[in-house]
């Protein structure tokens, strides 16, 4: 994996609003920027960070790469140790533990059927998790920076593509998972609104559509990616003599790996203060016809891949922007071949070893 | 001209099942929260009048909403049949926009919290969720109609109070979805009456305004500034009308869509400011300071859905404004009943 560049020095505070002089009407000189106090989060190893949801693809990913980059007090909680949907629960935590950092990656998950049939579940949940955790951050009175995680879903379901971060609520919703995107909407909301009356450092990231280790391999409600794994795997191992496709092959989509996300994230945690939420995405699309013919490859599957164009396919096209964050110096390192190696090599060990 | 007692008259409906419905059910325990504010009293009003006899309700002393475990135990206890949900943190534009997470925490809490505690105690059989006008887009097309929730983003500023507002939209529908819990959603339109706080500066346009005049009266102040060029337009719905269509929703209306309730009178902000300076007998000048921004220019409600369930707004805004200065005067006193 590549390198992240350790920030080791002080950032300056950004110059106060530029006044006019009365006189000459011109802008003062400005003064010299003021060291910051508090070292970044590179250069505060040491320091107790709290990640919630370390169990998931992304939870997981981020705890490795700070343990892989020598933080030494990195906090987790299962969910029978710590309920995060539980206020008393989550304060009660806060208030022993008082992480400096906070990297909220817990969430109730799941595909298009479970969210449409427990949308109650959903909803609350994940509400419930966001809330208790920023409030409970605050009020521990430690906690330095949160970072919020979203999802790309909360996007309008016919936003203009690339979709930028400043398309968040001009339009519609897609139906089939409206209830989490609203769920994550209003954590953005809570993270600006905590910003804004308390100067709580929190920052929301928009991840694409991941993958990697630790992913659902589940047949029946996995995406695209994985279950394109799972299913050449199959077909190998039974010998079959073909894969049928539903679709046409030719939506578009882009694919992030979980450890470039996780690089993207701790990139945040360490420059970034903004309100906005931010986009972390590769840039990068392809067809599902490109993926189904790498997956193929990577797998090893010697038979034929069928296209069953009768059936439907997904939108279009979804691709993010990401050039708020590659504006600021941050861009993902593991190419989509190379990440589907590694995945499907943790797919062999993890999943299929453990069934035996 | 009907009155607020017509429907006494109605005949209630037995629900396909034969369970009875609301209007033919007044023994069952309603749990009223926010039986205090400006639409909570105004409902309960409504309803003992009709005759309920089991309203229950709880100061926020009495019970903290945006606590989990105390709502919960509340509604074990309580066991309610309908759940009312009218309290809530408000305060207008300026109060929202000087506490964000106030407004977002608390809101969203009382809403999840009322919400999940419904549904574990079993025995609510119907729950209105009160939302607001300012969930729509600001640039929604007029008179709004209720698709256009989510098709923009809610003026800026005011987005600390409507998303929680708009979460509730979901939540009802979600626990509709998952559950068959029937619950419901109004969305009134910029609500005046008695017990609205009237702070002069973050409080609504009416109770403002008729503060301000009431004092420049007093003091004989030549004149009164307003801010911005008064020409927005504004759709004004007095509490007891709004309580009238709650209701009337809980008698007849069991749809996952949320429901306007707008009065569909619009006036301009002057209209309304010239209105208020007679009413309160104030005989100096108002000023309009147009530097200052105006908000959104209008804002009216498409409420023909609410119309179409029976209801008609009937306190025209000159009499409700004269009915408030007179709260104002005399009512804001504890033993007041208004």
């Amino acid at each position: 994996m590549g390198t992240v560049t350790a920030a080791g020095k002080s950032r300056p505070l950004p110059h106060p609003p530029q006044a006019r002089s009365p006189v000459l009407g011109l802008p003062p000189t400005p003064s010299p920027p003021l060291a910051d106090p508090h070292p970044s989060f590179l250069a505060d190893k040491d320091a107790k960070v709290f990640v919630a949801g370390h169990r998931g693809l992304v939870g997981s990913a981020i705890v490795r790469r700070l343990l892989s980059l020598g933080f030494t007090s990195v906090v987790v909680r299962t969910h029978a140790e710590l309920d995060l949907t539980r206020q008393a629960d989550v304060e009660a935590f806060f208030a022993a533990e008082r992480p400096r950092y906070v990297v909220l990656a817990a969430a109730k998950v799941g595909g298009i059927h479970a969210n449409s049939t427990y949308p109650a579940d959903f909803i609350a949940a994940n509400l419930q998790i966001q809330t208790n955790v920023v409030d409970a951050a605050l009020r521990c009175g430690s906690v330095r920076k949160l970072l919020f995680l979203g999802s790309s879903c909360i996007y309008p379901k016919f936003a203009p593509q690339p979709i930028t971060e400043g398309s968040l609520l001009s339009g519609p919703l897609e139906p089939t998972n409206e209830w989490y995107a609203v769920a994550k909407i209003a954590g953005i909301k809570m993270c600006q609104a905590y910003r804004i009356q308390h100067g709580l450092d929190a920052v929301s990231a928009m991840p694409t559509n991941l993958y990697g280790p630790h992913d659902n391999f589940h047949p029946e409600n996995s995406h695209v990616l994985p279950a394109l794994i799972r299913r050449f795997h199959e077909a190998k191992a039974t010998n079959a003599p073909e894969v049928v496709v539903w679709g046409s092959g030719s939506p578009l989509r882009e694919f992030l790996h979980v450890d470039d996300l996780a690089d993207g994230v701790i990139f945040l945690m360490d420059q970034y203060s903004g309100l906005e939420h931010v986009n972390v995405g590769s840039g990068s699309e392809v067809t599902i016809k490109e993926l189904a013919e790498l997956v193929k490859e990577v797998v090893g599957f010697q038979g034929n891949l069928v296209w069953d164009s009768s059936k439907p396919d997904g939108t279009p096209r979804k691709l993010m922007d990401s050039s708020k964050i590659q504006g600021m110096g941050w861009k993902p390192k593991i190419a989509l071949k190379e990440g589907l190696v590694e995945t499907y090599k943790w797919y062999v060990e993890n999943v299929i070893s453990n069934k035996k | 001209m009907p009155t607020h007692s017509a429907l006494q008259l109605e005949v209630p409906k037995a629900a396909n099942n034969g369970t009875p419905s609301f209007l033919a059910d007044k023994s069952a325990k309603v749990f009223l929260a926010g039986h205090k504010g400006m639409l909570g009293s105004a409902i309960h009003r409504r309803l003992a009048a009709l005759g309920f006899t089991n309203i229950v309700g709880r100061t926020r002393a009495e019970l903290d909403l945006t606590c989990e475990p105390a709502v919960q135990k509340f509604f074990d206890a309580e066991q309610p049949r309908y759940v009312i949900l009218a309290a809530g943190k408000v305060g207008g534009l300026h109060a929202s926009s000087a506490a964000p997470a106030d407004f977002m925490t608390e809101n969203l809490r009382i809403t999840l919290n009322v919400l999940t505690a419904a549904r574990r105690c079993g025995t609510v059989r119907k729950l209105l969720f009160l939302a607001t006008s300012a969930v729509y887009p600001v640039d929604a097309p007029q008179p709004i109609p209720e698709s256009t929730l989510l098709t923009g983003p809610p003026a800026p500023g005011n987005e600390w109070y409507a998303i929680p507002k708009i979460v509730g939209i979901k939540m009802c529908q979600a626990y509709r979805a998952e559950l068959g819990m029937d619950a419901i959603v109004a969305t009134p339109n910029n609500l005046y009456g008695p017990r609205d706080p009237f702070p002069s500066e973050s409080s609504h346009v009416i109770p403002a305004l008729i503060r301000r005049f009431h004092d420049a009266k007093a003091s004989g102040a030549p004149e009164v500034v307003v801010w911005g060029s008064g020409l927005q337009l504004r759709e004004f719905t007095h509490a007891d009308d709004a309580a009238d269509a709650v209701v009337l929703l809980m008698e007849t209306y069991s749809g996952p869509e949320h429901v306007n309730v707008g009065s569909g009178r619009e006036v301009t902000v002057r209209e309304l400011a010239e209105t208020v300076r007679e009413v309160v007998g104030y005989e100096g000048r108002v000023v309009w300071d147009t530097s200052r921004p105006d908000g959104v220019m209008r804002r009216l409600l498409d409420s023909s859905k609410m119309a179409a369930l029976g209801w008609e707004p009937k306190v025209e805004l000159r009499d409700g404004l004269k009915k408030l200065y007179e709260w104002y005067l005399h009512g804001r006193a504890p033993d007041f009943e208004a």
